[in-house]
């Protein structure tokens, strides 16, 4: 069995659109303030753990190093771990084992995020985050693939917008009551998101988190170290992360494994058997209002697609059987990446100490889970906590305090002012790469060429794969054969894009899709519809590739220039030309 | 902590032709082998040290699972060298929550084509980056300025240099046992006294001391810290962070110093490889004995993977039985200050 680890402090920085702080000061905020809530000073810390998201916001390479000594490591043993989005939950996780190692009695976990920095638009950030041979070069953004699971989601389970809209409404209205937050609501009503602007259907802007600025830190301790410093431990009971495979688009993304295995992970430490009854507190990561019910069951909290039905009989409301985000979540809080997550866990910590004023959930809630996610639909990180049922004595005795305090700092500053703020420095990220595709890739771009669209099978699970391999990341062995698959295949799931990555709106919208082969086994790859009305297109359509001339293939994904329907009724020749036009365009 | 197994591959100017993903494949096979272990069922936890712009990969974490056998399994990746991952499973093994680790990193070097524009983004945006110098001009003013600090000669930095590319002639992972090249890079920092890029892939399976067989080479001790990160406050004339790194794992390791028989310590430039023996300790220890690999001056600078080339010398010569107590240390290059020692015995 480990040795026990207990958050004993907590803060964090306001969260803003965009903060007038650096990332340094912001870690200083956070990390000061996390320090001050139980008493302790720098040198009191063995260890600083950190963590934030792409150092492309920032375009600071090697980010970890230059925070550390805003997040207070000057000449102490720092690390940064990342895990995409999953990196706020994943540094209490980072914080819980070195102190378990007995490498450290007392470690500040940060976690910071200065998305404001990264013009014109933070997605920008996000553009590098996909295959650099087979999906950069069709364009893709962030919205498409939270547009591609959203919709898979909804379609595997029969849900209707507003089914989901209503996670947003609870989370806006939570945040109301939290003195860091964003964007709490208290009059935000399900039309209000359903009315709102279209961006990659089926997600709307009031769907999505804010793009944020803004840092929160904690304290763990060893148990003796932590009950020599507080009376209201909060315990870590159980961690767990888990990482799916990079190909995503073979992945049936209406329900989260990995998530799952997480949970399983951090249960399984927990000691807890039963999750509907012995937690009793959820944190649930909520960048989309899709992705907290999703997270939900993949933390076997509801049964699959039950979760929606079960927020809309008010379970998941603050004063519900089980109150999630009773924070208000990233959708109300605010989103700067991997704050957010930690956030998480801060908001669990108060919570347990019964310390979060109004948004205190009723009741004696004994244990807690926090959830984050990310990286290409991809990781789950899990955070079970508790108080053991321990002393609440002075919370009971006295009137709690209001955590975190009602001003906590960051300055938000208009555009104009951000844009005139003296020491505002321009640089573009002007890095440079030529990737070698590799044997496998190199050989899948060379039969694009020749218009073949070639794959390779494994015999161990006997799986055909497209995009293929040179070994199966399953058997993780070296894949068998080569194998020629057809032209042909079905829309997996897909989205109509209105915006590009910087929010411009698009005259003739995108159709991104994930494309299922036949004659392959699983999933599919990335690519774009054509000659199709967006009205017309639907889940499990047949499609066939329509290919460049000749002459200007080059051994590129962009040989095959889109999908259209098989069904030539339903093909439509002029939005075929606009579209694909306008999506090569933007990506050249 | 033992070492079940390592693998590598690459260590050449470049790969052309193989992906990273494949260079990473090959390097967790040989490693797998070494330990006899199916990671789809018997490595508990992976550790992968890489940073985003060495990758032009926003959120790199992404694309390392497959390639390890990693999928659905726990992973994590430390924005650090490679020996802060060697840190990472020790602390995973120690708190119990995993009792076999695989540690990775990676260089693909020669995918990068504006080496130098990443450099630079390392540097503070405010303050360094628009006065338009290269990152690696830190390592001129900060080799002349410990020149003047600790008497040492620019002839003893050419030594060093020359020393490591001789030891480098027995090595089959060495590209660069011939390079000579004395003019000034910045000066006084030439460029045969600057390590040259290479790809190359090291993959470690660490193991709790109870799955460890007899014999095995382990690691007792371990340590990490960082100077300032900003170039205004740091200290230019001793390498600070690898001192405290030193004291921790002496510390942890129950040994001192003198207990160290070889060391294979960072060389990104030869002067850090003085600098770096004076903060470890280890400044009479017989030249012949300290990376006797060739060092990344012979083999090479992998980048993050730089302290897992050191670390894999260090466990290759343990295993030969050529000595019982040795040391890899590491550092990040400019502008960092990031440091970190192991202790090895066997």
């Amino acid at each position: 069995m480990s040795p026990r680890v207990a958050v004993v402090g907590a803060g964090m920085s306001r969260f803003v659109r965009r903060a007038q702080e650096t990332g340094k000061e912001l870690s200083w905020i956070a990390a000061r303030e996390a320090l001050a809530s139980c008493e302790l000073k720098l040198e009191d810390v063995d260890a600083v753990c950190l963590t934030s998201a792409p150092d492309a916001f920032d375009g600071v390479h090697r980010k970890g190093d230059y925070l550390a000594d805003g997040a207070g490591a000057w000449a102490k043993p720092y690390m940064r771990t990342y895990v995409g989005g999953g990196s706020g939950v994943f540094t209490a996780i980072q914080g819980w084992y070195t102190v378990a190692s007995g490498l450290a009695d007392v470690v500040v976990c940060v976690a910071e995020e200065k998305m404001s920095s990264c013009q014109p638009h933070p997605q920008g950030a996000f553009l590098t985050i996909f295959d650099n041979i087979l999906e950069r070069p069709l364009g893709p953004n962030l919205l498409w693939i939270f547009a591609l699971e959203m919709q898979r989601y909804m379609q595997a389970y029969g849900l209707d917008k507003r089914d989901i809209a209503q996670v947003a409404v609870k989370n806006k209205r939570n945040a109301a009551d939290h003195p860091a937050a964003l964007l709490g609501q208290t009059d935000i009503t399900v039309e209000d998101v359903l009315a709102s602007e279209t961006l990659a259907w089926p997600v709307q802007r009031l769907d999505v988190s804010p793009i944020s600025d803004g840092a929160v830190a904690i304290v763990m301790a060893s148990e003796d170290a932590a009950k020599r410093l507080t009376d209201r431990p909060v315990w870590v009971q159980g961690v767990g992360w888990n990482l799916d495979t990079t190909y995503w688009t073979n992945r049936d993304l209406a329900y989260p494994e990995y998530v799952e295995n997480a949970a399983r992970m951090a249960y399984g430490m927990a000691g807890v058997n039963e999750p509907r009854k012995e937690i009793h507190v959820a944190e649930p990561y909520d960048p989309f209002d899709y992705k907290e019910l999703h997270h939900l069951e993949g933390l076997l909290l509801f049964d699959r697609g039950k979760a929606p039905e079960a927020a809309a009989a008010g379970v998941t409301a603050r004063d519900g059987d089980l109150p999630c985000c009773p924070s208000g979540g990233l959708l109300g809080v605010g989103n700067p990446i991997a704050a957010a997550g930690l956030m998480k866990i801060a908001e669990l910590f108060w919570q347990l100490r019964r310390e979060a004023g109004a948004r205190q959930v009723p009741g004696t809630p004994e244990r807690g889970v926090a959830q984050a996610w990310g990286d290409l639909m991809q990781v789950g990180t899990v955070v079970v906590m508790g108080n053991d049922g321990g002393p609440l004595t002075t919370a009971t005795q006295s009137p709690p305090p209001q955590s975190p305090p009602p001003s906590p700092r960051a300055t938000p500053l208009s555009d104009q002012e951000f844009r005139s703020a003296t020491g505002a420095v321009e640089q573009r990220l002007d890095t440079l790469y030529d990737w070698d595709a590799g044997e496998a890739i190199g050989a899948f771009l060379d039969g694009l060429r020749a218009q073949r669209i070639l794959a390779t099978i494994c015999i161990s699970c006997g799986r055909t794969l497209v995009p293929p391999r040179k070994f199966c990341e399953r058997c993780f062995r070296p894949t068998d054969s080569w194998t020629e698959v057809p032209q042909t295949g079905n829309v997996e799931t897909f989205s109509i894009c209105h915006v590009t990555w910087d929010m411009q709106p698009l005259e003739v919208p995108q159709i991104p899709a994930v494309i299922r082969l036949d004659g392959t086994s699983e999933g599919g790859f990335l690519h774009l519809l054509g000659e199709v009305a967006p009205d017309d297109v639907r889940a499990g359509m047949e499609v066939e590739a329509v290919w460049k001339p000749a002459g200007e293939r080059s051994g590129s994904i962009l040989d095959i220039a889109y999908f259209r329907p098989l069904d030539q009724e339903v093909r439509r020749e002029l939005v075929a030309t606009a579209t694909v036009e306008k999506t090569l365009e933007s990506t050249v | 902590m033992g070492v079940v197994g390592v693998g590598w591959s690459g260590f050449s100017p470049t790969t052309a032709g193989i992906s990273y993903k494949e260079l990473m494949f090959e390097a967790a096979r040989q490693a797998y082998a070494d330990a006899g272990l199916d990671p789809r069922s018997e490595i508990d936890s992976f550790v992968c040290c890489s940073e985003d712009l060495e990758e032009g990969t926003s959120i790199f974490d992404e694309y390392v699972p497959d390639q390890l056998g990693a999928v659905q399994r726990p992973v994590q990746t430390v924005a650090s060298d490679g020996l802060f991952g060697v840190a990472t499973a020790m602390m995973l093994i120690r708190s119990g929550v995993a009792s076999t680790v695989a540690v990775e990193s990676h260089s693909k070097a020669s995918d990068i084509v504006s080496t130098g524009r990443v450099d630079r983004f390392a540097m503070d945006p405010v303050l360094n980056r628009p006065l338009g110098v290269s990152a690696t001009v830190l390592a001129g003013l900060e080799m002349r300025r410990w020149l003047h600090v600790s008497g040492r000669s620019e002839d003893e930095c050419a030594e060093v240099a020359a020393r490591n590319r001789d030891h480098a002639r027995n090595n089959p992972r060495a590209s660069y046992a011939d390079t000579h090249d004395p003019t000034p890079l910045f000066d006084p920092l030439t460029h045969e006294q600057a390590a040259e890029p290479a790809d190359g892939c090291v993959v470690l399976v660490l193991a709790a001391e109870e799955k460890t067989p007899e014999g095995a080479v382990f690691i007792d001790g371990i340590g990490w810290s960082q100077d300032a990160p900003s170039v205004e406050s740091r200290e230019w004339d001793r390498a600070a962070a690898a001192e405290r790194a030193a004291r921790a794992a002496y510390e942890r390791a129950g040994i001192d110093a003198s207990d160290v028989e070889f060391a294979e310590v960072d060389d990104t430039y030869a002067y850090k490889q003085l600098q770096h023996l004076d903060a470890l300790g280890l400044d009479e220890l017989d030249p012949d004995r300290v990376n006797v690999s060739g060092g990344a001056l012979g083999e090479g600078h992998l980048r993050e993977a730089n302290g897992l080339a050191r670390a894999l010398a260090c466990i290759e010569r343990l295993r030969a039985g050529d000595a019982h107590v040795g040391l890899a240390q590491s550092w990040r290059g400019v502008p960092s200050t990031s440091a970190a020692v192991a202790v090895m015995r066997r």
